[in-house]
């Protein structure tokens, strides 16, 4: 135990982390080339481990393509330094003045190093489209999808009974929330050409209802893509189940989304519109874009300002607000705060990220702690310098 | 002595001081230095004619000047004057750099040791070059050199053109000698002209050769508008700053709209025939009154363009380049001779090399109106700015000469790279919206880069104790140490610099993206700096390495801080192709490569260590 201990309290341990961590963001920098920034991101700093490979690009690939490196992934340097932390301080150190700017750098560490675990598993990123002069009360993921049933019997409002993609695995049955439908996953690809079939030959597929049957529509799997602004068109067959038993097999996909009819599912005097779309948050408020400005500079393409006159109404009319987002300053509401991200429709739509992220306050406590713990630290060993100077 | 070692600094230092200033007189009969502060609406901001021809021969030459086949200098401006005014003339002088001619396959082209050529040089294979260029690969990021050489000729081919026309309609010496005629008879035309042309539209009868002599003139119009590249015209008075400026082409054209004509066209056209006429008594007046218009209308803009034009011409920047050489010989020959007095002079033109750099730096903040650093270019000047300030404090604590020495390598270097990055154009140029953000700009950004300039300083004088402990016979323990408390201190400062600008990036990034962290490679550049800081100083507090040991992790730092600076940006400039042919990425390498062999160096067995500190480790 106790040389357990020393182990993990050791200095040397410190270092060798440290170094394993800068070799891990350079091949992780590198990487982005190949995977994109996101994709990157899960493979090298969200994991255990990870396989460098040499890129097929570089010069000498011929000669080097054999060439792998294995080294440790993210959390799992993540957690050694929090561990060896930890243990130093339980072990080596002794709280005293002269040691408070040390002190003061490693709690923000641990603090740093546990709001970005915090980050990865508990913030929701989004895009909410408003148009100017229109209306929005949800976002919309641009790398989740979700298989929704929905009943439009009702006058004043839609019911919308959502199953994750997630949960499309081939050959896995799943009851739609309270609705009697059951469904059975027959194939998902989380990124496939969808289009009509071409040519004579008789078109292959597995549907038998809706819009694959009607129009001649066909599915290919495609690798997916992690590039920045590319979208996955995540695809899949489902055989939905009444209370009668299977009512055919249904192509859904998210290219085929408003712009197309939709797609109904009938069963005993009930209907029901299908559709995999990208997953959507609702929110008990609605955003009005008043005006989008985007200036340029003069006699130039090159912006200088992006900027978003919105008023938000919510369910409880004491919350209503007008805010300005514009580059730089977000609109922070409800633990949600929106980006002025992009636009779209020659400058009459606003696009803005919405994040969800309830440990956004946690960096920037703990990098409080770090700067004046160095300032402290090395103040410190200034002044020293300079009183032995003199 | 004494005297005389100080009186031949002073020499020196007057001679570069006379070398800039010379290069920014010239004794034509031309009021040249009026003309080069006429102003010009580019990339969003006022400036000088005077910055637009020096930028234009940066993306053409590669330098500031040009030598005629007769061995004549020739200012920007004067070159500027002769593009647009006498065109004929200035298709002879040999403007564009060709790094390498023989690759083209034009036969008859290359000459032999000749890497600048003419307009005229060019022009027979001009069909030639444009047919190799619809050949090449569409995506800029994929071309070969070859590729590359190809599509920058054509495209400063068409960047003369375009500059050419930019004051006056193109044509021969009869249209240019007779402009003033032309717009005359133009706006003559106009009224009838557009009357004629609703007639024919509306089927009656009209007069066709008034019909056609104005369509000519409407054509040729059109196509200046499309053409000429400056846009000189400002709007008439009152003027709103965010108003988009024309050029002539455009100006000529609103005529037809019912607009005046703007003045600004008339008195280029006058001044073009004064020019041509030589005429230099109505150039200079023509001149003077375009001043005078633009001083009346645009007040507060008048300084800031005027200043922009004497900042130019004193290039504050190479003077001070010379001055940073300057003082590295001074402190190396002060380690031979006269060492007090020689150190004390190498102090004092390290504090006026460094008092120029700042005024550059200050001056680009002015024209600019935004912190120092808003680009790759002005992060270069910047670094060499602030490892300067922190070897001054080194050597005004140490008194040694090794705090001048390192401080004026890395402020020279930083200076040369920054020349490179130069070459590109503008480098005062308009920041995108996103990093439109003063406060962020001047606390983020210049904290990052004063880390850098740490981490280089640092590097440096791990690089000087390696040379010196190795090669040299002088490092003793006492330098050594002295050494080693320089390098710990200055590397503790780059730490606390990277991590202080990092995390304000990080504050930056949750405010305008809404994510704190998001490992994207200018990020994961600046964690590198911050955590190769961290192994430094564990080391070190830690007892793990010693000296050398601490070196060779200095230099290391060179490595990861060159990295963060450029190495990130190759990546994104070349998405898919790593940018491995980009001269960038082999200037990289070198560096990289260098910084290797001194590691490598400083690894060597005591047996090897020729100084006093290297035999009492053996």
């Amino acid at each position: 135990m106790k040389v357990l201990l020393q182990f993990f309290s050791s200095l040397k341990l410190t270092v060798v982390l440290l170094g394993l961590s800068m070799v891990l963001i350079f091949f992780g920098t590198l990487d982005q080339v190949h995977y994109g920034i996101w994709h990157t991101q899960k493979l090298y700093f969200e994991s255990l481990f990870v396989l460098w490979d040499y890129p097929d690009q570089a010069p000498l690939h011929d000669l080097l393509f054999w060439l792998y490196i294995p080294m440790p992934g993210g959390y799992l340097l993540g957690g050694l330094l929090l561990i060896n932390l930890l243990a130093a301080h339980s072990t080596r150190f002794k709280l005293n003045w002269k040691k408070g700017g040390i002190f003061l750098v490693h709690f923000g560490l641990i603090l740093l190093l546990v709001s970005e675990f915090l980050t990865d598993f508990l913030s929701v990123e989004s895009q909410m489209p408003v148009d100017e002069g229109g209306r929005n009360n949800y976002s919309r993921a641009f790398r989740s999808n979700e298989l929704v049933f929905i009943d439009r019997s009702h006058a004043e409002h839609d019911s919308v009974h959502a199953v994750p993609a997630s949960w499309l695995k081939p050959g896995k049955e799943v009851n739609v929330p309270n609705t009697p439908l059951r469904i059975r996953t027959l194939a998902y690809y989380p990124n496939a050409e969808v289009g009509r079939a071409t040519g004579d030959t008789p078109i292959q597929t597995m549907a038998t209802r809706g819009a694959a049957v009607r129009m001649g529509i066909i599915a290919t799997p495609q690798a997916e893509t992690y590039a920045e602004g590319d979208i996955n068109t995540a695809t899949s067959f489902v055989e939905v189940y009444g209370p009668e038993g299977s009512l055919g097999i249904w192509l859904v996909s998210n290219v085929i989304d408003e712009r197309f009819p939709p797609q109904m599912i009938e069963s005993g005097d009930q209907a029901w519109e299908i559709a995999l779309r990208f997953t959507r948050h609702y929110y008990p408020f609605e955003i009005e874009l008043i005006d989008f400005t985007h200036d340029k500079y003069p006699g130039t393409e090159i912006p200088f300002n992006f900027s978003s006159e919105v008023m938000v109404y919510h369910q409880d009319s004491t919350k209503n607000q007008k805010a300005l987002i514009y580059m730089n300053h977000p609109l922070r509401y409800e633990g949600l705060t929106f980006f002025q991200a992009s636009f779209a429709n020659q400058d009459r739509t606003s696009i803005f990220q919405v994040v969800r992220n309830p440990g956004w306050l946690l960096p920037y406590i703990s990098v409080l702690l770090m700067g004046v713990g160095m300032c402290l630290q090395f103040g410190m060993h200034f002044m020293k310098f300079l009183n032995k100077r003199s | 002595m004494k005297k005389l070692v100080y009186s031949s600094i002073i020499l020196l230092v007057a001679v570069i001081f006379w070398g800039a200033l010379r290069s920014s007189r010239t004794n034509s009969v031309f009021d040249l230095d009026s003309f080069s502060e006429l102003p010009v609406q580019v990339g969003g901001r006022i400036k000088p004619l005077d910055s637009v021809a020096r930028n234009t021969l940066l993306i053409l030459s590669g330098r500031q000047k040009v030598v005629t086949r007769e061995g004549v200098t020739l200012r920007p401006i004067e070159w500027f004057l002769d593009l647009t005014m006498r065109p004929e003339v200035a298709d002879a002088y040999p403007v564009f750099k060709i790094e390498f001619p023989d690759d083209l396959g034009l036969s008859g082209l290359a000459q032999k040791g000749q890497r600048y050529y003419s307009y005229n040089d060019l022009l027979p294979y001009s069909k030639e070059l444009h047919r190799l260029n619809s050949e090449i690969n569409t995506d800029p990021q994929k071309r070969s050199p070859y590729e590359r050489q190809i599509a920058e000729i054509n495209k400063g081919l068409m960047r003369y053109h375009r500059t050419m026309h930019s004051l006056h309609p193109g044509g021969g010496p009869d249209r240019l000698n007779r402009l003033a005629d032309e717009y005359q008879s133009y706006l003559a035309t106009v009224q009838s002209g557009m009357a004629e042309l609703r007639k024919q539209q509306s089927g009656q009868d009209y007069d066709k050769a008034l019909l056609k002599r104005f369509i000519t003139f409407a054509d040729d119009y059109l196509k200046l508008s499309q053409s000429a590249l400056l846009r000189v015209v400002p709007p008439p008075a009152p003027v709103d700053p965010m108003e988009d400026w024309k050029n002539i082409g455009l100006e000529l054209l609103d005529v037809m709209k019912g607009d005046p004509l703007s003045p600004y066209v008339t008195s280029y056209a006058s001044l073009t025939m004064a020019y041509r006429s030589e005429d230099a008594s109505s150039f200079n007046q023509t001149t003077q009154e375009l001043h005078q218009r633009f001083v009346a209308d645009f007040p507060s803009d008048i300084r800031r363009v005027h200043y922009e034009r004497d900042f130019n011409a004193l290039q504050p920047f190479y003077v001070s380049m010379q001055l940073y050489v300057l003082t590295f010989l001074i402190v190396c020959i002060s380690w031979l001779r006269w060492p007090k007095e020689l150190s004390r002079a190498a102090f004092w033109v390290l504090l006026l090399a460094f008092a120029i750099h700042t005024y550059g730096l200050l001056s680009r903040m002015y024209i600019q109106d935004r912190p120092p650093v808003t680009n790759l270019y002005s992060s270069a000047v910047f670094v060499g700015w602030g490892a300067v300030l922190l070897g001054t404090f080194i050597e005004k604590f140490f008194k040694n000469g090794i705090g001048a020495a390192m401080a004026s390598i890395v402020g020279f270097c930083s200076l040369i790279v920054a020349h490179h990055l130069a070459m590109s154009g503008d480098t005062l140029e308009m920041m995108r919206a996103v990093l439109d953000s003063n406060f962020w700009l001047a606390t983020h950004v210049i904290i990052i880069t004063f880390g850098y300039s740490a981490m280089f300083l640092a590097g440096a004088l791990a690089i000087f104790f390696v040379l010196v402990g190795v090669f040299g016979r002088r490092l003793n323990k006492k330098t050594a140490r002295s050494l080693s408390a320089m390098v710990y201190g200055i590397t503790a400062f780059g730490v606390l610099f990277s991590l202080v600008g990092t995390i304000l990036g990080g504050i930056w990034a949750d405010q305008s993206w809404g994510r704190f962290w998001g490992w994207d490679p200018k990020e994961n550049g600046a964690l590198m700096i911050v955590v190769m800081g961290a192994i430094y100083l564990h080391a070190r507090w830690g007892g793990l390495c010693k000296e050398r040991g601490l070196m060779s992790l200095a230099i290391c730092g060179n490595i990861i801080t060159a990295w963060s600076w450029f190495g990130t940006n190759l990546l994104s400039v070349g998405l898919h192709s790593y940018g491995f042919t980009d001269s960038g990425f082999l200037w990289l390498m070198a560096f990289c490569l260098s910084q290797l062999i001194f590691i490598g160096i400083a690894l060597l067995d005591w047996r090897f260590w020729r100084s006093e500190f290297g035999k009492s480790n053996a």
